[in-house]
């Protein structure tokens, strides 16, 4: 029976242990990392190895997610959620030293509405770029006739 | 041979008949198939589409009917259709080739600020995004669902093939529902955001248009679109070499297949494959029920985007633009520009204004185009 109640003592003890393994709004962090910053929407952490690393320990931990999109840019490797999960992306820098720094970002709604806004204008950019585009030509073509 | 081995048999015989496989949720299915069917013919709600459409989803939600299977590597004959023709994208650029070849662009062309209400009539589009998000759906389902307020079918479903292929089915259905519903729709909000004064205002007769401009158009439109939003160049390339073909003149006979033939064999996989897609497994669910829910919002917030557009246009304008042209911003071609017309007769009976509100019903087209391009961008 003792063993029973120590079995059972243990597991209480295991399995808060193992589930508190650090993560941020459901992203795992890497262990040896420094939080250098921490809201309820961003966290801005720091570990002591490359980017290569810290990019790898991600693939693996999002590997069975569907619709996360890895994004290299010039300074940056971005990772976004394009589903319905509560973080929007992961920024991982990338600057050539041994310190890499890492940004979770919540998803959010000024994200959402400002990307919408901003490609609703860039609708009537197109356009009237369009608009333009064919009054030159039309003007063009119209001298050229004329003449 | 026995008794027992001969009931085997017939019992082997029998399992293979749908009979035995049958499950209540596609009774659902066949109302629904059979109810767009009766849209197609007793109410001539886009038929072309609807009846396609209807019969595919009833015939395969039938147990154990090879349709939509694929074993063995060998594709079962409506999943072919789907394969080649929406998997690849291949069918909604082919109908874009045939509606370009259709198309007169002169009263774009010669009202080219009309270009921005095809813009301003986006609105939906945007709105409905963020209130699809809020249900619950993925940013990619999203931007799939509310696009079905462009009204336009194929840039619908080539945008649903690429962000959400699982939604094709609703999506579709619902773009081309709301499209057949335009004389519905519009007019009670035409009527609701515009006063008397406003629909009797009459536009100057357009410009004749010459047959240099009307070449140069395509060309231009598709060098912009490639410079601009290259991610829909394959719809837009093939709208606007449809129209060179037409403009041209010199290639009557492929214009004549690309407009005729052509098109109808198409639209005859893409009906039957769009249909297809919806089984019961995949439509019975909470998706397609908001998807129905939010793109009727969805074209109803197109409608008011547009009619907003030309009155802010008026604003600055000497020449003032009739509003009741703005709905028909949306594209749904040539419907919603006859129902400009319609309104517009309501109030002034000489006061026509259907070519006034082709020029807007074109721009809609590459503006829910334009906005398809916008949400690609945004996941590529």
């Amino acid at each position: 029976m003792k063993k029973y109640i120590f079995l059972i003592m243990a597991m209480f003890l295991i399995i808060p242990a193992y589930s508190s393994a650090e993560d941020f709004l459901e992203i795992p962090l890497m262990p040896e990392g420094k939080i250098i910053k921490k809201t309820d929407i961003r966290l801005e952490m720091k570990v002591n190895t490359d980017n290569d690393v810290v990019i790898d320990f991600y693939r693996t931990a999002l590997k069975d997610m569907k619709d996360i999109k890895f994004r290299e840019w010039k300074n940056a490797t971005y990772i976004e959620d394009d589903s319905n999960r509560p973080w929007h992306s992961i920024t991982i820098s990338k600057n050539g030293t041994d310190e890499t720094s890492i940004v979770i970002m919540k998803d959010n709604w000024t994200w959402i509405i400002s990307t919408l806004v901003i490609r609703f204008i860039g609708v009537f950019a197109v356009l009237l770029i369009l608009y333009l585009g064919m009054s030159f030509s039309g003007g063009i073509l119209s001298r050229l006739f004329k003449k | 041979m026995g008794i027992n081995e001969i009931l085997d048999m017939l019992n082997g015989i029998l399992y293979t008949t749908g009979v035995f496989n049958f499950e209540w949720n596609v009774v659902i299915m066949w109302a629904v198939g059979l109810l767009f069917i009766y849209f197609a013919i007793a109410k001539k709600y886009e038929p072309l589409l609807l009846l396609p459409i209807g019969f595919g989803i009833f015939i395969v939600n039938f147990p154990l009917v090879p349709l939509m299977g694929v074993e063995h590597e060998h594709r079962e004959l409506l999943q072919i259709f789907y394969h080649y023709g929406l998997e690849w994208e291949v069918m909604p650029c082919v109908i874009f080739l045939g509606l370009g070849a259709m198309t007169d662009f002169a009263p774009l062309i010669a009202n080219p600020k009309v270009l921005l209400v095809g813009a301003g009539a986006q609105l939906g589009v945007f709105v409905t995004f963020t209130g699809t998000i809020l249900v619950g759906f993925t940013l990619k389902e999203a931007a799939s669902v509310s696009i079905i307020g462009g009204a336009d079918g194929p840039t619908t479903i080539y945008l649903t093939q690429h962000l959400a292929p699982h939604l094709l089915g609703p999506n579709a259905l619902a773009a081309y529902s709301y499209m057949a519903m335009v004389p519905l729709i519009q007019p009670f909000i035409m009527k609701l955001m515009t006063n008397d004064e406003e629909k009797k205002i009459r536009m100057r007769t357009l410009r004749p248009v010459s047959k240099r401009e009307k070449i140069l158009f395509p060309l231009v439109t598709a060098a912009i679109i490639a410079l601009v939003v290259p991610s829909v160049i394959p719809l837009v390339g093939m709208f606007m070499f449809g129209n060179l073909m037409k403009e041209s003149g010199v290639v009557a006979r492929l214009t004549d297949s690309a407009q005729g033939s052509m098109m109808n064999i198409v639209t005859i996989f893409l009906g039957l494959s769009v249909g297809a897609t919806m089984s019961a497994d995949n439509f019975i669910s909470w998706k397609p029920l908001f998807i129905f829910g939010l793109g009727l919002v969805d074209f109803a917030v197109c409608t008011v985007g547009g009619i907003l557009t030309v009155k802010i246009m008026n604003i600055f304008l000497k020449e003032k633009i009739n509003p009741l042209i703005g709905s028909a911003g949306v594209s749904a071609v040539p419907m919603a520009a006859r129902v400009s017309q319609m309104e517009g007769i309501k109030y002034d009976k000489t006061n026509h204004l259907l070519m006034h509100a082709i020029g807007p019903n074109l721009a809609g087209v590459i503006g829910s185009a334009a906005a398809a391009g916008m949400f690609l961008a945004m996941f590529d």
